[in-house]
């Protein structure tokens, strides 16, 4: 019995807790202010488990067609290289100002901090997963909403390429017809 | 100046929305249209099979193609002027 009233109010502290952390005010949001380590690390764990799980299934298609690129370059110039960069640029406005920083996608998988890849085909599933649905609070948007899987795959395809790429052959396969 | 106001009402949302509905057309995409520079062209190192050096080949290829056909027409447009010209005289 007594150990029962200590549980109960063990939860009751907690709950307590809890809601004095939300409503209180005192959790800086500021994407300026870094998360303490053990957050980050929490947060990170939490995110790169769960795109692993929901990703592993997903069956990768032959991305070795040229065409793929040419798509793939278009819509990544358009809607990913202000965050994840180009050949030859190792910061943007909104590289510096997101929190947590988007990685640098014109560099090798090894080179990225904070995230882990996996084999070359888990890294595409992963790749595929998140530009699909994106990412809770992170900036990362789910263009899977206003894009066929067909040109989400042309981007994994593109960005498989982006870090063998010099700025110019970037140029080219980038550009507008 | 009641139903204008009405008009106005629907018609100032409904074309803003419809707007927005068609950014995800892929030329749309282009901010500054911004011509592939096909004069620096350089080949893949894994070579002219690679994926990279095709997709480059044929992105410039139709370029150069598109390029001949206004040309080809600018031609036609000045010869067709010209003899217009000499009827008219």
């Amino acid at each position: 019995m007594k150990m029962l009233k200590y549980l109960l109010l063990l939860i009751a502290f907690g709950v307590a807790a809890t809601l004095t952390i939300i409503y209180s005010g005192i959790v800086n949001v500021a994407a300026d202010e870094a998360h303490s380590d053990f957050v980050y690390w929490l947060l990170q764990e939490t995110r790169e488990n769960s795109i692993q799980k929901a990703a592993q299934n997903i069956a990768v298609p032959n991305l070795e067609d040229p065409d793929l690129l040419l798509t793939g370059g278009a819509d990544y110039a358009f809607m990913c290289a202000s965050c994840h960069l180009k050949p030859g640029q190792s910061e943007s406005d909104m590289s510096l100002g997101l929190y947590p920083s988007p990685p640098n996608l014109a560099i090798a998988n090894d080179n990225h901090q904070g995230h882990e890849h996996g084999d070359d085909t888990q890294a595409d599933r992963n790749n595929f997963w998140v530009i699909k649905h994106g990412i809770k609070a992170s900036g990362m948007p789910a263009w899977g909403k206003t894009h066929d899987d067909q040109r989400i795959w042309a981007m994994v395809a593109f960005i498989k390429r982006l870090p063998t790429l010099t700025a110019e052959q970037y140029q080219i396969l980038t550009a507008i017809d | 100046m009641k139903t204008l106001t009405k008009i106005a009402l629907v018609l100032i949302p409904s074309i803003s929305l419809s707007m927005t509905a068609t950014a995800h057309d892929m030329k749309m995409h282009a901010k500054k249209a911004e011509k592939a520079d096909c004069s620096k062209m350089e080949h893949s190192k894994k070579g002219v099979k690679d994926a990279v050096t095709i997709a480059m080949m044929k992105k410039c290829m139709k370029q150069a193609k598109k390029a001949k056909v206004k040309m080809d027409h600018n031609k036609t447009d000045d010869k067709n002027i010209k003899k217009d010209g000499h009827k008219n005289h």
